[in-house]
């Protein structure tokens, strides 16, 4: 026998309590897990490659408000845009669903590609699009729920726009950041509404990163002091925008994933209290046969330790296969289109595990370093 | 050698302890869940006390929100002029015609930007919402750049108190009154006039038209004539109605709250059930003392039950009060519906308090049920023998 | 019998317990001296003193007032880890409820002591197996306490007790939980420990037969030395 073995056996002593233990703490960590992820979608923007590159351009009033398509050339002669394209929202509904089920936007089809490098769409079908009035794109994930195939036909009736659209799916393309939306050519939009000569907003690439303040501030003087003053800011900026929008909810969900780790931390210290306990007599022998507080704290931190760790890999590993099981993945993207539990949560989520099984020893502890061996002893009887 | 006193005293302070973790982690799972659902009823009772029954709002068919809704102008007219829309005393129908735009505007103390909602409202359109009332300055005067807010959103948002300016797009407008708009979804609006606002943010034609129809069978009869003209593609409905549907954003937040409340419970029962086997197993002797006095197994198992839900009880009480301040806070967020700012209270209603204890009681009640099962079993030879 | 070099030394020795305005003498100035190789039974009634004396001379309490020296070291004077340093290779326990840690083997239990000494794991192994041979034990080395007897089992702590090799042996009513076979043989084993290993033995106990093993007998009461008789040698040894 080792001490390692020691420990594990004395852990498991009390298998009930210990079981109860790690799954309390795998509960409050599959919680916690989930939270952050939570956290994460609402508050960082997913970065990628293409993002440093891309500026949009909205009303000033509010990006509800509509932008004169006569800008568009206007951008495109700034110095350093490399392409620009409208992108309008249109909100339509499908089928008989109520509300808007998944995201439209109306967008130049031959610029598209260009300002989206990270997206993957066939040559073929892109140029299928192009040539397709009445085509449009779908996300890989929006074409599976959906059931959307290459050919098919989509009825979307306008709820912004006073009007209805046919579309026929010219291509299905994959993008991690966004693969539940549907795309389609601005000129269809313009036919369809008798043209209002407007757009909702504006999407810019520029042709290198060192140009993009320059670009920024170029945009936004050409409208100043026009019906339509416009703000431009890079992609990353505009995405941090809904951030705030979203007001004090991250606030709340931040305030409750500490809350969890409290509570998290009661959990595990008042097993780890009784555990110790009732262990007394025991480990007045053990100081009684020449093992120091120290050493005896040992023991109980990696007890403690132990059993968090046993929660940790139970709840992250719960928490990994709950949100990749395809009923919970269809059910939870209507807020969240991905769920992904990255390594750096999983390791946070570790650490909060780790930081509870020392956190839940030191009470025990000072109980131990407290305990003389006659009171130990007499506790026998 | 016998056991001084102060044993004795120290196993009770043993259990007083394990009972209290287990007491405190149910307050917090609680209270966590009801601040939620308080937050979700908060944003519920936000609009659904908007509204006036005598009241019809007519908005364009399909469009989720009125800032998104396109009312012509030759539609705004020749709905106010529907025979059933009721006239004042000068003979003109009580209507107003109305625009709905969303500003950008940047919140203060540097916490970012949101959108907030500007109603550009006609002459009637106060008379017409009795509910909203001046409490500050003055109403503002059409054609100068003026404009009212709510006094929920005035602290909020930089420039929107009284005699501040504010900039949307190239204007600079002029806060001039503050009004009251208690628990209506008025609290997260500014007003001005109705055709300056057209003016300013280039609209051409309205968001929607509110007119005064207090009888019911003219109601229905206005829904009629309008729904049933497929070309004009609008819809009709009672104010309350149409505001008691915009709660979209409770969804997520109850949704949440509702997980948070499964995924916790589970943490907590197992937790009050090691305390509660803890509990058990020092009174096993006394429960084969009962057993022999003649207590029944179904009785000593109730009582541990009840032990269990009523310390979970006690739990829940502690998360009720834990939660209560939350009953007083301001807090906003963005409305699912209208893409705007939206500013309520958190609301802690009665049933959610009831909600929130049974709740609590039913943690109890399950976490002490294998406990409690396990000692109700034993022979009572083995139990008068425990130590 | 070694009169010549006292291996522990108690001098005005001294323990004053205070619980709230009461204050209890446990010890009242206790002079003695055990000699190396020594069986010494302590006895009298409860609250004589007689624990804490036993307590005090193992290093698991201290003196209120007086010195207590084992060997060329004064025990109340060394602080929490040296005294936890000291016990575990200068004094062997035995209690009467044998304390065996209920998850472990009877292997375990007795190499338990030997975990804080750093051995080689074979080594520690062959010390197991000796002290295991010693009290009769061997072929129980896989059992757990709950599946031998109490006699069985004080002896498995008997032989945690003298694993590390320690030149004392402290035992606080080793019989006091044990039938009359079990107690004779368990008694038997301390004497051997005593006679052929030479371990000194300090031993609390009420019972008169297993104070008859000892080779002198204290009495106490009311915290001080009243009598004290020598067994004959070779006595408690009743045929």
């Amino acid at each position: 026998m080792n001490l390692g073995a020691f420990i594990l056996k004395n852990a498991l002593r009390n298998t009930r309590r210990a079981l109860l233990c790690v799954l309390s703490v795998a509960a409050c960590l599959f919680l916690f897990v989930s939270l952050l992820v939570c956290l994460r979608e609402l508050t960082v923007p997913p970065e990628d490659i293409g993002a440093s590159l891309r500026i949009a351009v909205r009303n000033k009033v509010s990006l509800t408000v509509q932008l004169p398509a006569r800008q568009g050339p206007i951008i495109a002669r700034v110095p350093g845009v490399a392409a620009v394209t409208p992108f309008s929202w249109f909100g339509g509904q499908f089928g008989t669903e109520e509300g808007t089920p998944f995201a439209q936007f109306a967008v130049d089809p031959a610029k598209f590609a260009a300002m989206f490098p990270d997206m993957r769409l066939p040559a073929d079908q892109l140029a299928n699009w192009i040539a397709t009035r009445t085509g449009c794109i779908v996300g890989r994930d929006l074409a599976e729920k959906k059931n959307f195939k290459i050919g098919s036909r989509i009825t979307l009736r306008g709820s912004v726009w006073p009007c209805d659209l046919e579309l026929i799916v010219s291509g299905i393309y994959d993008y991690e950041i966004d693969s539940t939306s549907l795309f389609f050519d601005h000129k269809y939009l313009d036919e369809a509404t008798g043209n209002t000569g407007t757009v909702g907003a504006w999407w810019v690439l520029a042709e290198n990163a060192e140009a993009v303040p320059g670009i920024i501030d170029r945009i936004n003087a050409a409208f100043a002091n026009t019906s339509a003053e416009v703000r431009a800011e890079t992609e990353n900026a505009f995405r941090m925008s809904f951030v705030s929008m979203l007001g004090d909810i991250a606030t709340l969900i931040g305030a409750i994933c500490t809350v969890v780790v409290f509570t998290l931390g009661i959990v595990t210290a008042s097993t780890m209290s009784m555990a110790v306990r009732e262990r007394f007599p025991e480990l007045a022998i053990l100081k009684a046969m020449g093992f120091r507080t120290r050493e005896l704290w040992a023991f109980i931190l990696a007890e403690s330790f132990l059993l968090a760790a046993l929660g940790a890999v139970l709840g992250i590993g719960f928490a990994i296969a709950f949100y990749r099981s395809p009923p919970v993945v269809s059910a939870m993207s209507i807020y969240f289109p991905v769920f992904e539990i990255s390594p750096r949560i999983m390791a946070r989520a570790a650490i909060v595990a780790a930081g509870l099984g020392i956190v839940a020893s030191l009470a025990p502890a000072i109980q131990v370093a407290r305990l003389t061996v006659v009171d130990g002893l007499r506790t026998l009887d | 050698m016998t056991l001084p006193f102060s044993y004795n005293a120290r196993n009770v302070v043993v259990r007083w302890r394990s009972s209290a973790a287990t007491v405190l982690i149910i307050a917090l799972v609680v209270a966590v869940c009801l601040i939620l659902q308080a937050m979700a009823q908060g944003i519920v009772s936000s609009t659904s006390a908007t509204g006036d029954p005598a009241n019809v709002i007519i908005v364009r068919k399909g469009s989720t929100a009125e800032s998104s809704s396109i009312v012509t102008r030759t539609q705004a007219r020749r709905i106010q002029f529907l025979p059933q829309v009721q006239r004042d005393e000068r003979g003109d129908p009580i209507s107003s015609a109305e625009v709905v735009v969303l500003a950008n505007l940047r919140r203060r103390g540097g916490a970012g930007e949101a959108n907030v909602s500007l109603r550009g409202i006609s002459p009637a359109g106060r008379a017409l919402r009795p509910q909203v009332r001046l409490a500050e300055g003055r109403w503002f005067v059409p054609g100068k750049r003026e404009v009212v807010v709510s006094r929920r959103l005035a602290p909020r948002f930089e420039g929107l108190g009284l005699n501040e300016r504010f900039k949307s797009g190239a204007h600079s407008l002029a806060v001039v009154g503050i009004f009251d708009a208690v628990g209506t979804a008025f609290e997260s609006e500014i007003w001005l006039d109705a055709n300056e606002a057209r003016s300013l943010f280039d609209r051409e034609q309205f968001s929607s038209v509110i007119v005064r129809v207090p009888s019911p069978a003219d109601q229905q009869a206005m829904k009629k004539s309008l729904e049933s003209d497929k070309q004009l593609r609008l819809l009709a409905l009672p104010e309350p109605e149409y505001y008691a549907k915009l709660t979209k954003s409770a969804g997520p937040i109850r949704f949440l709250g509702y997980f948070l409340a499964a995924t916790l419970s589970v943490g907590a029962v197992f937790a009050a059930m090691n305390a509660m086997y803890a509990i058990v197993g020092r009174r096993t002797r006394e429960v084969g003392t009962l057993r022999i006095l003649g207590y029944p197994r179904r009785i000593i198992m109730l009582g541990f039950l009840m032990e269990g839900g009523l310390l979970a009880l006690a739990g829940g009480a502690l998360g009720c009060a834990l939660a209560a301040p939350f009953n007083w806070v301001t807090t906003s967020t963005i409305s699912f519906d209208s893409f705007s700012e939206i500013v309520f209270k958190f609301h802690i209603t009665p049933w959610l308090i009831i909600q929130a204890l049974a709740f609590s009681f039913a943690i109890g009640v399950a976490g002490s049920f294998l406990p409690a099962l396990r000692v109700s079993r034993l022979p009572v030879i083995a139990a008068v023998k425990a130590v | 019998m070694a009169s010549s070099d006292p291996i522990i030394r108690l001098k005005e020795l001294t323990k004053i317990y205070q619980q709230g305005e009461i204050r209890v003498t446990a010890l009242d100035g206790i002079d003695l001296d055990i000699a190396a190789g020594e069986f010494v039974a302590l006895m009298g009634p409860s609250g004589s003193g007689k624990s804490t004396l036993l307590h005090i001379v193992a290093g698991i309490d201290r003196p209120t007032r007086g010195e207590c020296w084992v060997g060329d070291i004064e025990v109340s004077r060394l602080n929490e880890s040296q005294l936890a340093e000291w016990r575990n290779h200068t004094i062997g326990f035995i209690f009467q409820t044998f304390n065996l840690i209920p998850v472990l083997t009877a292997f375990e239990n007795v190499e338990l002591p030997l975990l804080l000494t750093g051995l080689a794991p074979r080594r520690r192994r062959e010390l197991v197996q000796t002290a295991l041979d010693i009290v009769g034990l061997s072929d129980r080395s896989r059992h757990l306490p709950r599946q031998m007897s109490g006699g069985q089992e004080q002896r498995v702590a008997i032989a945690r007790a003298i694993v590390t090799d320690p030149p004392i042996l402290v035992a606080d009513e080793p019989t006091g939980n044990l039938d009359a076979h079990s107690a004779a043989t368990v008694m038997e084993t301390l004497q051997t420990l005593n006679g052929s290993a030479g371990k000194t033995i300090v031993m609390v106990t009420h019972d008169p037969r297993a104070a008859s093993f000892g080779s002198r007998i204290i009495h106490l009461e009311k915290g001080e030395l009243i009598r004290e008789s020598a067994t004959p040698p070779g006595g408690g040894t009743p045929a």
